[in-house]
């Protein structure tokens, strides 16, 4: 059903993408006075190549003026992207690139000092790859200073997240300076938000304050209002205030209270990480509940099915991008001849929004296509196993050796790079506790799946012939279900979840041949302490073991320990339960 | 099963090709790298370094001992990320080949199970992998950073940028533990608090620290509490972190970084295991403004790395030695070192007129055996480490590296902790 929709949807997303995309291929940002805007383009060419003291002048001075372009120059600097022309007659012109490339790879410049194309002299564009130009010089204490205007610029961003950012960024820049450009903002402001960070970079700056009347208003106010980045600024203070016990005490008052707060927040925290842990766990797992836990097959390709999404993933990946091809060479030849054979996709080119939904598209092809990889395992070898576990163990483990080394003849030995859409990137704060969207995502994924599988299993015909055969696959026989149907989209089905599994996984971790090995241990884990058989169990334990080992880590302040602990208690638990939380009695353990 | 005969076949060819050879005027050389396995991914690129250096030393005339002139016979073989059977390899090299030089290695575990056999056969191992220093030995010359050729330059760089806070994080091994129990009492020297070096340190009974930082498994995945933990630490500003994590699990590390919004201009990462070779499979996007600190980038533009790299690239395309990959490739430090290994081996064997290990390793200690290659000059020291320049860069969206610093000529120091120590307690501390 949702995958009915998703393709519903394309042609609606597609012409939306296409036209963002439209837009912002426009070359310069209208709505500012252009002489206003000459003069800050002059003033940002003379920052980048000048040095020193001059430098954070004119950087100020371009902070102050609020302008947008300036604030896309300046973020292209400190990415690296502002480029050193030099022209024939010496001098060095900044510029910076189309982001449109060419076939060869090169784009036109963009002159920073008019906005226009630079040309050379019988007026034709100039075309440059990245690595034709230098970039214009940078290092920390610079990028700082750049950093530091933008988040002047950002204080009158129309994004209050940008808003709250810059607030924080100028509260620790410990320049007494800025608390009048914050005070300036904060008369105008009306986001809660923003106005508690505003509140804090104004006490913090004033730590430093010209009176100890000042300072201790300052203390006061951080401890009320929690600053976790205020702590460090206030334990020197304690250290440095021995003269005045007063304002020692104060401080101390003050840090136990901001102590107090980040227990909280590690707490909340954990509890956070453990549910996500379990959700990565749960979505590794539940294609194995399937296969393993309801049909009785040892699936040891179940890491590869994994592998298969994730790579699909990948694939799907380029053809946003520039495309995909591989050939390989088989290692032997057949009367005298070398069997090679290849396939090159070519890309969509796709830039912007449109490139960074791809990762909506990979999801159903990822199920798509570890579901046909596993309707021709099971076709091929499973079904004929399905009354001999063992041996069902041997061939399925034979299948992952074999899907590894096509893996590393199509794809090569090494990692392949998948980027993560943007929108997968980044966080959003709930009083201090940060929460990844990564991480917020794969719970809503599990989630859906979780339900979707519920669905499919106890509300339709199909899952009442797939529980009928799961629990007795004779007299299900007898009663004229097509057994052998029935089992082979069964274990399709849970192919195709472990490849919903390795599309999410790519987003977090390595995409490489040996991603699969990397998860089974943890699959059969989630699994056998669930209850075989039972899928609500691998539910419940798949969160148990992950909130179990990130509350242990937090306890113990060592990644390893907290693992260790959990397996040892898992492996006493199977002692005391040896058929998992939820034991249950079926055709697979008969 | 196939695989392995593949390997196989393989590797008889090279020797085979080697065999071809006329057997009179050449001089055999020993390449122990990881073919398979593990590390094969990083080492064999160094093979296909060396056999480029070869190649390129006997097209220019071989080296000239005795008025005749050599010409180099490769020896390969293949350590199989195996390090008992590294030893093994070492001793077949030394003991029946009876090559002149060794070429090789990778892990610092590799280099200390060869160890043994170099220094019963008095052979010569050129080793060139960034590693923790804190050895010596007369059959080794070291080429690769040590810990001041490296680690040092890169917190030095962080001090002069003002950066006052420092989380120390690796993989649980010898190189990062070593590593960042240098550069935690490095840190002390320079007035950096305890509290200030984020990780957690390991004392033992007499409460002296023996540990500094955090440390995880190799192919570690879930990064989320130790990048929650360094946010709180950066949450007062000024914070960096020292990255030791070796091998993949940098991806998963990464990208919760870039997830938490720790940007570089607020806490940048200074990593040490990846240079230009490993980017190639990390999403490059999420490291924009990261640093990083080799002896050796790609990006030199200097006339003598661009014509390195020309005639690297010629190499590839014409060389047809099985097994070396010609698409994608880039060059980075390990690999450089290797060719620079190679000039400084050819140079101090003319100068001591002789193949004898004894003789050349004499040359080598004189202090002035010194190659100017594709990084700059880089000249053997009497301990045979190497003094080279050291240079910082920050990470750009295409996998390569701007330089923001360079420090010339840094001395090689095998022996850090030993005179931080004797520093340390200089100062009382």
């Amino acid at each position: 059903m949702k995958f009915k929709l998703l393709f519903g949807a394309l042609p609606a997303f597609l012409t939306v993408f296409l036209a963002v995309r439209a837009a912002s291929a426009a070359p310069s940002a209208a709505g500012e006075s252009a002489s206003g805007t000459n003069v800050i383009r002059q003033e940002l060419v003379q920052a980048i190549l000048g040095g020193g003291g001059q430098r954070q002048a004119l950087l100020d001075k371009i902070a102050d003026s609020g302008s947008g372009v300036a604030a896309g120059i300046l973020s292209a600097w400190t990415m690296q992207e502002v480029y050193l022309y030099a022209a024939p007659d010496g001098s060095t012109i900044p510029v910076t690139l189309e982001s449109q490339q060419d076939a060869a790879g090169t784009s036109r410049a963009i002159r920073i000092d008019d906005g226009g194309f630079l040309k050379d002299a019988s007026g034709k564009e100039l075309r440059f790859g990245q690595s034709d130009l230098n970039a214009a010089y940078t290092n920390i204490r610079l990028r700082r200073q750049i950093q530091q205007a933008l988040d002047t610029l950002a204080l009158s961003a129309a994004d209050p997240q940008a808003r709250r950012a810059a607030a924080v960024k100028l509260g620790y820049s410990q320049k007494p300076g800025y608390v009048p450009i914050l005070e300036r903002r904060l008369a105008k402001e009306r986001d809660p938000a923003v106005k508690k960070a505003i509140h804090v970079a104004i006490a913090t700056l004033q730590l430093g304050g010209p009176s100890a009347a000042v300072q201790m208003a300052a203390v006061n106010e951080l401890a009320a209002l929690k600053s976790v980045g205020s702590l460090d600024t206030l334990t020197r203070l304690a250290a440095n205030a021995n003269n005045n016990p007063q304002l020692e005490n104060r401080v101390k008052a003050a840090i136990n209270s901001i102590q107090e707060h980040i227990r909280w927040v590690q707490f909340y925290g954990t509890l956070f990480h453990g549910i996500s842990v379990g959700s990565v766990l749960l979505v590794v797992a539940l294609g194995l509940a399937i296969t393993f836990g309801l049909m009785g097959v040892i699936n040891m390709a179940h890491g590869e099915m994994i592998a298969v999404g994730a790579y699909t993933t990948y694939v799907i990946q380029n053809l946003f991008g520039s495309g995909f091809a591989f050939s390989i060479t088989l290692p032997f030849s057949i009367g005298g001849k070398a069997i090679a054979f290849g396939l090159n996709l070519p890309g969509l080119n796709a830039s912007g929004w449109f490139y960074q939904s791809y990762f909506l598209f990979a999801i159903p092809l990822s199920f798509l296509s570890a579901a046909l990889a596993g309707l021709l395992l099971e076709r091929a070898i499973i079904q004929f196993l399905y009354r001999r576990p063992l041996e069902s163990l041997l061939a399925t483990w034979g299948v992952s050796l074999a899907l590894q080394q096509i893996f590393r003849m199509v794809f090569g030995a090494n990692n392949v790079q998948v980027s993560s859409p943007n929108w997968l990137l980044g966080h959003f704060s709930l009083d201090d506790v940060s929460l990844d969207y990564n991480r917020v995502f794969v719970v809503a994924f599990a989630i859906v799946i979780v339900l979707g599988t519920w669905i499919l299993l106890s509300k339709t015909p199909l899952g009442l012939l797939i529980r009928a055969v799961m629990q007795n696959r004779d007299m299900a026989g007898c009663m004229g279900v097509r057994t052998g149907r029935v089992n082979m989209l069964t274990f399709a089905f849970g192919s195709g979840l472990a490849g919903l599994a390795g599309a999410f996984l790519s987003q977090i971790g390595n995409v490489g041949p040996s991603l699969g090995q990397t998860y089974i241990v943890d699959s059969f884990m989630t699994v056998v302490v669930g209850g075989v058989g039972n899928i609500a169990g691998t539910v419940y334990s798949a969160l148990g073991i992950g909130t179990a080992d990130q509350v242990l880590q937090q306890l113990t302040g060592s990644p390893v320990t907290g693992k260790i602990v959990s397996l040892v208690a898992i492996i006493l638990f199977l002692q005391w339960k040896p058929g998992g939380l939820f034991a249950m009695r079926s055709r697979s353990l008969d | 099963m196939k695989k392995h005969f593949l390997k196989a076949t393989a590797l008889v060819s090279v020797l085979g090709l080697a065999l071809q050879v006329p057997a009179q005027d050449t001089v055999k050389v020993g390449v122990l790298h990881s073919l398979s396995g593990t590390m094969a991914i990083s080492e064999t690129s160094l093979r296909d370094m060396l056999l480029f250096a070869f190649d390129q030393i006997n097209d220019s005339g071989g080296i000239q001992v005795g008025g005749k002139s050599y010409k180099i016979d490769p020896v390969v073989v293949d350590g199989a990320s195996n390090w008992p059977l590294f030893a093994e390899k070492a001793k077949e090299l030394l003991e029946q080949d009876h090559v002149a030089v060794v070429f090789g290695c990778w892990t610092s575990v590799s280099r200390k199970s060869v160890l043994p056999v170099f220094e019963k056969d008095n052979g010569l191992l050129f080793y060139p992998v960034q590693f923790e220093g804190e050895e010596q030995s007369r059959n080794v010359v070291y080429t690769a950073e040590a810990v001041n050729q490296q680690a040092i330059p890169a917190v030095d760089y962080l001090l002069d940028q003002g950066i006052k806070k420092f989380y120390l994080l690796g993989t649980d091994y010898v190189y990062p533990r070593t590593t960042n129990l240098i550069l935690y009492k490095y840190l002390l020297l320079h007035g950096i608090a305890p509290a200030d070096i984020g990780g957690g340190f390991v004392k033992n009974d007499s409460g002296q620290v023996i540990s500094a930082g955090k440390y995880v498994p190799f192919s570690y995945t879930d990064f989320q509490q130790i990048v929650a933990d360094i946010k709180q630490f950066a949450a007062g500003g000024d914070a960096c972190v020292i990255n030791t994590i070796n091998g993949d699990s940098n991806v998963p590390f990464f990208k919760e970084i870039v997830a938490a919004g720790l940007t570089p201009d607020e806490c940048p990462v200074v990593s040490f295991s990846l240079a230009e070779d490993e980017l190639r499979s990390i999403p490059t996007k999420n490291l924009v403004g990261e640093l990083g600190c080799w002896s050796y980038f790609m990006s030199l533009k200097t006339p003598e790395n661009k014509d390195f790299l020309g005639k690297w690239n010629g190499w590839l395309k014409s060389e047809n030695y099985p097994g070396v990959v010609k698409e994608h490739r880039v060059v980075d430090s390990p690999m450089e070192l290797s060719y620079d290994g190679a000039y400084l081996w050819k140079e101090a064997v003319e100068k001591a007129g002789s193949f004898d290990v004894d003789a050349v390793r004499k040359a080598l200690d004189s202090g002035d055996i010194s190659f100017n290659g594709p990084s700059g000059k880089i000249t053997v020291q009497p301990d045979q480490y190497t003094t080279k320049n050291v240079y910082i860069g920050t990470t750009l969206a295409n996998g390569q590296f701007e330089i923001v610093k360079q420090f010339p000529q840094v001395v090689g120091q095998p022996w850090m902790l030993k005179s931080l120590d004797a520093q340390l307690q200089a100062k009382g501390m």
